[in-house]
């Protein structure tokens, strides 16, 4: 017997939702009787002019075969499907062969999927309770989700699922019939910057090692070294900041050219390998450029990782230089457990998060371009700590999607801007605009031209949750 | 064919015009921006267009701005939004709305209108001068600048061999230039004199139109008056791209400011540069020198791949910005676009303006895309 925790927790991640990127009388139409959350046989048997949903259908270990349909100028997409009702009183919308509900002939609407138990899986990490396999940083790379063979990880599920259910809520309050389009029901697509400032100097050991790796490398396997190697090395030896530091304030000046803000996450304490690459020193000169409008976040160190005194020793040397108490964050190298670190970051006073990403996928983790709330699935309980699931970060951009690279965020934009939604988009400031990597070179221009050429506005993880905790 | 200034209602119908004939994605707020929610505040506002059957076949309009010169405050227009349908040139439409326009300048005492344009017979006809050229200043950044660069030069011929050759060229120029001007910002002192401190702009700052006032003092002449509001249009509520303003301070009186931004084109553009510090005791051509820097690490450092600003004409600060310029490393190229004047007859005219030499001019006053 499912408690109501979990039905309540979903109704309000939907609605907390529908409050960022629809309009007020549509958000508050969801927390309505219109819309109701039972069992299947109860659904089923359920009259009138409502949508019900059934919260004990169960989600496959690996999604069934999706389907697709039109929606509001854009395509989603659809999986596990629910059981048709029996009987000739239930008919399939908009047909059949590619349905997105049920409606009963006295007006009550079911949805065609496992709208529930998908929701409920993707916000509460449902795969990675499943699935042992971890990568050698101990984390759920996209390469171990089932999602990725069925071409799933590039859906925010939530986001069409909530659009659905509003065109559809809405709609069903005037004519009794759901729709498929939204009519000004949705605000513009948002964009949420963010910089892992790693590495703020070139000039560190570990970055000059790799470069002079490379060039010994080469050597002795009796090929041509690649000259640029010692270029570099030598390069930022003289001049640290460059391509580095610069490259933070020249992504400043950028934004503020596109009315853009982001957040900074710092990186202290440990040095090393998977550590702080960059002196403490060189963060309040940081510091001394960040605009007040744009954010401050910790990027907590890979050793932080569980460890209370650690992370605490991080917190305490950032918050020596910086007057406001650190609430949001992102961890190095996407080093994060979903079932752990979210009551240990709050016991710090983070309420935002944004690490649930791929490091090496372009997609969304949690099938969500937005925020929702943690949940805690042991006492099923939601936490007052929030998650913007990171779903762009700029190397993985271009390794996935290389010259197409632009063109997809754009896509993503798109479809975005036909169903609300929130894209985060990471940039490491040495990525930025670094002729080293001479494939990002040009790169956060191109995103930032394509933003607003959607139209998209702009808030930081920090802005986009603090609208719901008001 | 019905021709009058523009009424609600008609907004969309004349940005679907624009967009129509030139490819353009204007928004509407970028049209409202530029032509409605600008400086001047006042209806009708000054667009014309001209109208057949239902069918938007032309368009002109003004930008009001307000500029000064030592008698004080004036307005006048900048010329905008010159469109007409190619079926129907040849049936004086241009003039047509013209003369709807110069009768809404002669009713709001507009003293002047100017403009921009490769295509200067139109305007001469219907009496306007060709006083000037803009003129380019430039530092490259890197050899890609010669994509963009040569897309804003007029071109002899579109196209074809000549350019592909004058393309290698301007490539290999360019590597050398850039590795001179390299040289030189590295030899520029960064080192900022004491008592003074440079700050980024966060807002516009309240003394902007004092400053404005104390430089048509310092260095004579006439340019567009920089108050808060006018900054805050032009340069920081710019729906097309907004520009980064480091001010110069002297304790907390502000000296002066230079604006630069990153175009679509991946250009850095020098905006604006303006320094009035007679009663300081530094010297202009030091803070010019300290700003122009601050304008090129700062477009450097957003990943642009050359910065460009104007030289106009013989005007004292523009002389010594130039100068200060190629100090830095930047190169001066003569060529432009021409600068079209109309001299409205019913205004006096003003002590600024003897002759065009007078005029300050920076890249303030394109007013829109920066194109």
């Amino acid at each position: 017997m499912m408690t109501t925790a979990p039905v309540e927790y979903v109704r309000a991640q939907i609605t907390n939702h529908a409050r960022l990127f629809f309009t007020e009388p549509a958000a508050r139409l969801l927390q309505s009787d219109a819309i109701r959350f039972l069992t299947y046989a109860e659904a089923v048997a359920m009259r009138g002019r409502q949508i019900v949903i059934p919260v004990d259908l169960p989600v496959p270990p690996v999604p069934e075969l999706p389907w697709q349909v039109q929606f509001n100028g854009t395509v989603l997409t659809l999986w596990n499907r629910a059981p048709h009702p029996d009987g000739d009183h239930w008919r399939a919308i908009p047909n059949e062969t590619a349905p997105v509900w049920y409606q009963h002939v006295s007006g009550t609407l079911m949805p065609s999927w496992n709208l529930f138990g998908n929701t409920f899986d993707l916000l509460t990490f449902g795969e990675e309770q499943r699935l042992s396999q971890r990568d050698h940083h101990d984390r759920f790379a996209a390469a171990f989700s089932p999602r990725l063979e069925r071409g799933l990880l590039e859906v925010p599920a939530v986001n069409e699922t909530v659009a659905l259910v509003v065109a559809a809520v809405v709609a069903m309050s005037h004519t009794g019939q759901p729709s498929f389009t939204l009519d000004c029901l949705s605000g513009p697509p948002v964009v949420v910057l963010s910089h892992d400032c790693d590495a703020l100097l070139g000039n560190d050991f570990w970055t000059q090692s790799v470069r002079l790796y490379r060039f010994i490398q080469s050597l002795v396997r009796l090929r041509l070294p690649r000259l640029s190697n010692l270029w570099w090395l030598a390069r930022n030896a003289v001049t640290p900041r460059r391509f580095y530091f610069d490259n933070a304030t020249g992504m400043i000046d950028i934004e503020r050219c596109f009315g853009y803000t982001s957040t900074f996450y710092l990186l202290n304490g440990s040095g090393g390998r998977f550590g702080a690459r960059s002196p403490f020193s060189v963060i309040p000169q940081l510091l001394e450029h960040i605009p007040p409008s744009w954010d401050i976040g910790i990027h907590y160190n890979y050793d932080t990782f569980l460890n209370q005194d650690r992370f605490a020793a991080q917190l305490e040397q950032l918050q020596e230089v910086v007057s406001h108490q650190f609430v949001s964050g992102r961890a190095h190298y996407l080093k994060f457990d979903p079932f752990r670190s979210f009551s240990f970051l709050q016991q710090f006073g983070i309420y935002v998060d944004e690490s649930s990403g791929w490091a090496d996928y372009v997609g969304y983790r949690n099938g969500i371009a937005g925020c929702f709330q943690a949940y805690d699935t042991e006492k099923q309980l939601p936490l007052d700590i929030w998650e913007v699931p990171m779903v762009i970060m700029e190397a993985a951009l271009i390794k996935q999607h290389g010259a197409d690279a632009v063109n997809f965020v754009e896509r993503q934009l798109q479809h975005l801007s036909c169903i609300g939604g929130a894209l985060t988009i990471l940039v490491h400031p040495g990525q930025f605009f670094n002729p080293e990597h001479r494939q990002m070179l040009g790169i956060y221009h191109e995103l930032l031209k394509v933003c607003r050429r959607m139209g998209a506005i702009t808030h930081t993880a920090r802005s986009l949750v603090d609208q719901l905790r008001r | 064919m019905d021709i009058r200034l523009i009424s609600s209602g008609d907004e969309a119908a004349c940005n679907d015009f624009h967009n129509r004939l030139y490819r353009h994605h204007r928004t509407m707020s970028q049209w409202r921006w530029e032509f409605a929610d600008n400086t001047y505040g006042q209806t009708p506002i000054p667009f014309a267009f001209a109208k057949v059957d239902d069918k938007i076949v032309g368009t002109q309009a003004f930008i009001p701005i307000r500029m000064i010169d030592r008698d004080g405050v004036y307005w006048t227009a900048k010329s905008e939004a010159t469109l007409v349908d190619p079926d129907y040139r040849g049936q004086r439409l241009f003039e047509k709305m013209y003369e709807l326009l110069f009768r809404y300048a002669e009713e709001h005492e507009f003293s002047y209108v100017w403009g921009f344009t490769p295509a200067i017979k139109a305007f001469t006809r219907l009496e306007f001068t060709v006083p000037g050229v803009t003129q380019q200043l430039f530092m490259p950044f890197s050899s890609r600048s010669v994509t963009a660069m040569l897309g804003k030069l007029p071109r002899d011929r579109p196209g074809g061999a000549r350019d592909r050759i004058k393309a290698a060229t301007l490539r290999a120029g360019i590597t050398a230039a850039r590795m001179a001007s390299a040289v030189s910002i590295a030899l520029t002192s960064r080192k900022l004199p004491s008592g003074l401190e440079i700050r980024t702009m966060q807002e516009p700052d309240a003394q902007a139109g004092n400053c404005c006032k104390r430089f048509i003092e310092q260095w004579g002449g006439t340019t567009i008056y920089r108050d808060s509001n006018y900054l805050r249009w032009r340069l920081f509520e710019n729906p097309y791209v907004k520009s980064v303003v480091r001010a110069i301070y002297e304790g907390d009186e502000l000296l002066g400011w230079t604006a630069y931004t990153l175009g679509d084109d991946g250009l850095g553009y020098l905006v604006d540069m303006l320094i009035s510090c007679d009663e300081s005791r530094y010297k202009p051509s030091s803070l010019i020198r300290i700003l122009l820097l601050e304008a090129v690490l700062g477009t450097r450092n957003m990943g642009a791949t050359g910065i460009r600003g104007w030289r106009v004409n013989q005007h004292p600060f523009d002389r010594l910005v130039c100068r200060e310029a190629r100090k830095v490393g930047f190169y001066h190229i003569k060529r432009g676009h021409s600068v079209v004047l109309y001299n409205c007859p019913a205004q006096r005219v003003r002590a600024g303006y003897g002759k065009f030499d007078d005029w300050y001019i920076s890249r303030i006053y394109t007013e829109g895309v920066l194109s």
